[in-house]
């Protein structure tokens, strides 16, 4: 599929990866909707995309509402006549030890509660599945080819102190398979699904971490730097004019490994 | 520029160069983007209608709600409709305004 000409949808455009995938299609003619809950990085990735000359609209909404989902899809046909790209960037961590124990007893001194479970559930599972559902919806009345993007992440492996994170990555990566299949036995066949699982990408959450934690994980990263948000945009500019890429999951880390030295 | 007024809200439409621009007024005079370079291709009185129909989608008003459906069979899937008993003995017929009775 041509991105020239297509109708990209983007939640979680207001930055990070969104943005950058955002800025990505509309560079090469796309006309683009923005989706996130911050109406001040709206104003800004709209601005900027309009002061390229790109055709742009910006929805503020939150992704895990089945009505704001059904307002963002519905608004960006009304804008633009068609959905051909759904990039399902928004995405939350809220990172916890499911058990903290207490040092002198050795007794649980806390557990990860529902305040850390659920909203990570909901933004990155339900939200996605939401998005996803109602812009194959929309692909599959309209008649137009489209592709499905769920945002993973290298740590659908499992990563320590993130089993709420993990456990919706590891979701996301699943569905391409699933969606493609169920999209084979219904005859379903103008839309493909292609998840990316980004690994270390130098957003604004880890470019603000702590400098010393980030050298210890660039450590295990081969090319020895952050993934650029740019590269993460142009793989999934990659994946919507590649039409053999279907029902999987691509992984773009810069060669992440585990501190031994074996790849993740 | 046309400024629609919707919903306590007020939206400015805007032919730009590049297409329409819809942007909304806050408070202070701060305004916050809708859309930009939209609709380049029509002409201004149906982008200003498409223009005023996208405002209404992306920030809706109310909730309608449909419902019930009396004529309705009593089962929908595995839920089964069940009535108020008018013949129970505790039931009451209440059609009256509570300001109808004298205090």
């Amino acid at each position: 599929m041509e991105i020239k000409g297509s109708v990209a949808l983007v939640t979680g455009g207001g930055n990070g990866i969104g943005e950058a995938v955002a800025k990505y299609l509309s560079k090469r003619g796309a006309k683009v909707a923005i989706v996130d809950m911050v109406q001040k990085n709206i104003d800004r990735v709209v601005k900027e995309i309009k002061e390229a000359g790109g055709e742009v609209i910006g929805v503020q909404a939150n992704v895990t509402s089945e009505a704001e989902t059904a307002k963002f899809i519905k608004a960006t046909v009304e804008a633009f006549g068609k959905l051909n790209i759904a990039v399902c960037s928004a995405g939350i961590i809220r990172d916890s030890m499911l058990l903290t124990l207490d040092k002198e007893t050795g007794k649980v001194a806390r557990k990860m509660g529902l305040d850390k479970w659920q909203p990570v559930i909901d933004v990155n599972l339900t939200g996605t599945f939401l998005t996803l559902r109602d812009a194959a919806e929309a692909m599959v009345n309209g008649g137009w080819e489209g592709i499905l993007v769920p945002i993973s992440s290298v740590n659908k492996i499992g990563q320590i102190g993130q089993l709420n994170y993990s456990s919706t990555k590891v979701a996301d990566a699943l569905m391409p398979k699933i969606i493609i299949g169920e999209f084979l036995m219904r005859g379903i066949k103008n839309i493909r699904c292609v998840g990316i699982a980004p690994g270390y990408t130098a957003t604004p959450m880890l470019t603000g971490m702590n400098q010393d934690a980030l050298k210890a994980i660039l450590e295990d990263v081969h090319i020895g730097r952050l993934v650029e948000p740019d590269e993460i945009a142009a793989m999934i500019g990659h994946c919507v004019e590649n039409g053999a890429l279907n029902a999987t999951t691509i992984e773009i880390t810069g060669g992440l490994c585990n501190s031994k030295g074996i790849a993740k | 520029m046309k400024i629609i007024c919707y919903n306590d809200m007020e939206f400015v439409l805007d032919k730009t160069g590049s297409g329409w621009e819809i942007t909304r007024k806050l408070p202070g005079g701060a305004s916050a983007a809708v859309a930009a370079g939209l609709f380049a291709d029509l002409p201004d009185s149906e982008a200003e209608a498409r223009a005023e129909a996208l405002v209404k989608t992306v920030f809706p008003v109310g909730i309608k709600s449909v419902g019930p459906d009396v004529a309705h069979p009593n089962m929908i899937g595995d839920l089964k409709i069940v009535g108020p008993d008018v013949s129970h003995p505790n039931f009451i017929y209440w059609n009256k305004d509570s300001t109808s009775f004298a205090k």
